[in-house]
């Protein structure tokens, strides 16, 4: 891995976060310890509600009320960081401005020139691969389009560390792996250290160098696996015997965090139940 | 008011006319056939149904007559003080609830059950605070789009896909261009709405007062045909309300590009 | 997954309502003192303590309480109206695929048309009485009752035709047991604007040609120069409308189903 150095860009160090709710007070992510190196890609996975949109929440800086703390280069992050890119789970491109304006928003905010931003966002989104949709509003594009315009506007912003948050978990399997395969391309050609939130174990084995595996609710981290296969990689990658073997250890920390989030979310259904009737 | 159902353009290249159209031209032609027989059956009470070559000719001397125009443009002045004044508050209060979930909560209450109640009968009072004249209407007329126009505003800024504002903030965007370039473009559809809306409300606002207590403008014009039993002149003049009321509508709307933006 | 932050409910939740309470007393207060120093003459707003009082007149010398079940009788009979004939027309529309395109953006176009302006008409035609005055109301809530019939019925989820269907249901069995229970709270929210529009332009017309029940009470006393009892009588036009939304709310929030 000649891209990964060992200085650590991002470090989160010891963060905990708690919610009020009605029932009560709910840990959701609890006492979490990670570091991304210069070049790295990252990925956290676990069972829904093992607090990781929580955890992707406080390193983008837009969650104020944790314990702990995340640094990024050196850099305590209180509040959104220039450092982080953050590509969201939902669509989240503006329907009333063209792929290109999409692209140049970080761009417009910090001032850059029309002309000078034109072009910038003209490179990413030949990046993404969208050449020849400049002009489209989101609205005349697909699902799979549209995420690939919000990668595009987030690395339009040259972030240092780009922090995604299952980007792909509204896709249907065919379009998430061709799009795995363009984001795998990108990071290797820029060398994007990257951090990848999701749930889908072939996502994350395909992608990543190490894989941090959370447990449910409270979110600890459970294992941290090193993810030893050859790259350049592609969706190619994951018919071979080594793969599956990831997958396999992988699935078996996941399938006892899944159980138990299954058997919870059974039990608040039941009460709720009881509390109408 | 309603929302506006799917609106079903057939197309015009298929055969000669498609049934649709046919449909509707025979629904038309009926409509007036019954009307122009009744008319001249002389069943109903005299003029309460007049001939149609009557209404036409009315309408005629109506859209010729400089008195009638003068009449509009007073009307037409009413309704767009009325929208200004109604608008600009009703937009401004609108976006402090929406963005507040303390004032939301605490004010909203009052403006929502307040909202659909007859105005009309605030006139009396109207006419104690802002006398006979113009004032009166005016103020109906605000009073009449203020609500649905705050309430509108309200809803739509708590309707932004939260994701977007995220967005805006991760990309370190500062208030102001938070507002720039996201509140504001992503409202722009309850807005035009909300504006809409209470266009309608302050013309059915001044209108009314008008046809109450005035001695000017289209209201009047109306009261007028009526105590003097010229039913033609009162069928001509709610036509071309009419007709004015609901191209307004539809320009509002498309002046404000609610048809340019889509989201699948 | 979305992070929900919720206090606990106590206090949080009832506060904002009290400070809108708060407000509003503290509102009437003032009105009540700039009245009384004289910065607001007597004579254009009545302090409020005053329109309170003015309530026992209404009751005792201006049979509001008459007046009230009038003006709910024209509404009444508006009201079975407009569903009949609106459901009826709606559900005509919506088997006839063919009057439904040539004719739903024209009833849509109406629901914008400033129907109330044609009240002068109205008289002419049925005269001064209750029936110019429902006939108001029903004109003006027709239109949100047929297009909700038709959003109602044509927006049944598609597998639950299926559902019928599979089951062999003939056609008229698949409109009273899916179709129609499917589309019942969309009409119902159709009825509800329908009656509210009636409400408004019932009360309205009252109002404009000095005739009825509530409205008329108003002209009357506006007539009179009685302000106290003008305003009291506004307020309590207010108030019934305030309950008769919230009560159509709740039978609204009662028909929908639970998801």
């Amino acid at each position: 891995m000649p891209a990964v150095s060992d200085s650590a860009l991002l470090k989160v160090d010891a963060v905990s976060v708690r919610f009020d709710t009605a029932e009560g007070s709910i840990t959701a992510v609890d006492d979490v310890s990670l570091t991304v190196k210069q070049g790295e890609f990252l990925s956290v996975i676990g069972p829904s509600g093992c607090g990781k949109s929580t955890l992707f929440n406080v390193i983008g800086g837009l969650l104020g009320n944790h314990q702990g703390e995340v640094r990024v280069g050196g850099e305590t992050v209180s509040g959104p960081h220039k450092s982080i890119g953050m590509v969201f789970q939902e669509e989240s491109t503006f329907p009333w401005r063209t792929v290109r304006d999409n692209v140049a928003f970080p761009l417009e905010l910090i001032g850059m020139p029309k002309e000078k931003r034109s072009e910038r966002a003209r490179h990413f989104i030949s990046m993404v691969g969208l050449d020849g949709f400049e002009n489209r509003f989101p609205g005349e594009l697909s699902g799979g389009m549209r995420q690939r315009v919000s990668l595009a506007r987030t690395l339009a912003s040259e972030p240092k560390i780009l922090l995604m948050d299952e980007p792909f978990a509204a896709l249907d399997e065919q379009t998430r792996l061709l799009l795995g395969d363009k984001v795998l391309q990108i990071q290797q050609q820029i060398k994007q250290t990257t951090l990848l939130i999701t749930h889908n174990i072939t996502e994350a084995v395909q992608m990543s160098d190490r894989i941090l595996v959370m447990t449910y609710r409270p979110g600890k981290v459970k294992r941290i696996v090193d993810i030893d296969l050859p790259r350049p990689r592609t969706s190619e990658i994951v018919g071979s015997e080594a793969f599956g073997r990831y997958v396999a250890q992988i699935w078996n920390d996941l399938r006892e965090e899944a159980n138990r989030g299954l058997r919870d979310e059974e039990k608040h259904a039941l009460q709720r139940g009881s509390g109408t009737a | 008011m309603v929302k506006t159902g799917r609106l079903t353009r057939t197309s015009a290249a298929g055969p000669l006319l498609s049934p649709v159209t046919l449909l509707r031209i025979v629904l038309v032609l009926a409509l007036l056939a019954i009307w122009e027989l009744l008319a001249r059956s002389g069943l109903l009470y005299r003029d309460v149904v007049p001939s149609l070559v009557r209404i036409a000719r009315a309408l005629g001397s109506l859209l010729s007559d400089g008195g009638y125009y003068y009449n509009l443009g007073v009307t037409a002045g009413e309704i767009g003080i009325a929208l200004l004044i109604g608008g600009f508050s009703g937009i401004a209060v609108g976006l402090l609830l929406g963005g507040n979930r303390f004032l939301a909560k605490a004010f909203e209450p009052y403006l929502y059950y307040l909202g659909p109640t007859p105005k009309i009968i605030f006139f009396p009072v109207m006419i104690m605070w802002f006398g006979v004249g113009s004032e009166s209407k005016i103020a109906l007329g605000t009073l009449s789009c203020f609500f649905p126009i705050a309430l509108n505003v309200a809803a739509g800024m708590r309707q932004i896909d939260t994701v977007l504002i995220r967005v805006g903030k991760s990309f370190r965007a500062t208030t102001a261009q938070m507002v720039r370039k996201i509140y504001l473009p992503a409202m722009r559809h309850p807005i035009i709405n909300g504006v809409r809306l209470g266009f309608g409300f302050a013309l059915i606002g001044t209108l009314l007062a008008e046809t109450k207590l005035s001695n000017k403008g289209i209201g009047f014009l109306i009261i007028q045909a009526y105590s003097t039993f010229d039913m033609p002149r009162m069928y001509a003049m709610l036509i071309v309300l009419f007709v004015l009321a609901i191209g307004a509508n539809a320009a509002i709307g498309r002046l404000g590009g609610l048809d340019a933006i889509k989201r699948t | 997954m979305t992070t929900v932050v919720s206090r606990p409910r106590a206090a949080s939740a009832y506060l904002p309502r009290l400070v809108g309470l708060a407000t509003v007393i503290l509102a009437l207060l003032l009105a009540e003192a700039i009245i009384r120093i004289g910065w607001i003459s007597q004579f254009i707003v009545p302090p409020p303590s005053e329109i309170a009082a003015s309530f026992a007149r209404l009751f005792l010398e201006e049979h509001i309480v008459h007046r009230f079940f009038y003006t709910v009788g024209e509404c009444l009979v508006a009201g079975v109206m407009i569903t009949v004939c609106g459901v009826g027309i709606g559900v005509l529309m919506h088997r006839v695929r063919l009057l439904q395109q040539a004719c739903e953006t024209w009833v849509a176009a109406l629901a914008s048309a400033p129907f109330v302006l044609a009240y002068p008409l109205f008289m002419v035609i049925f005269g001064r009485n209750a029936w110019t005055i429902i006939m108001m109301g029903f004109v003006s809530g027709l239109p949100p009752v047929i297009l909700k019939t038709i959003e109602g019925i044509s927006g049944t989820r598609r597998v639950l035709v299926n559902v019928g269907r599979s089951f062999n249901l003939t056609g008229s069995q698949q409109f009273r047991k899916i179709l129609f229970p499917a589309a019942m709270p969309t009409i119902f929210v159709g009825v509800r604007l329908g009656l509210v529009f009636a409400l408004i332009n019932i009360v309205g017309t009252e109002f404009l040609i000095n005739f009825g029940g509530l409205g008329q009470l108003i002209n009357d006393l506006a007539e009179r120069y009685d302000l106290g009892g003008t305003y009291a009588a506004i307020c309590f036009v207010i108030l019934v409308s305030v309950c008769f939304f919230m009560a159509l709310e709740q039978v609204e929030r009662w028909l929908r189903p639970v998801d």
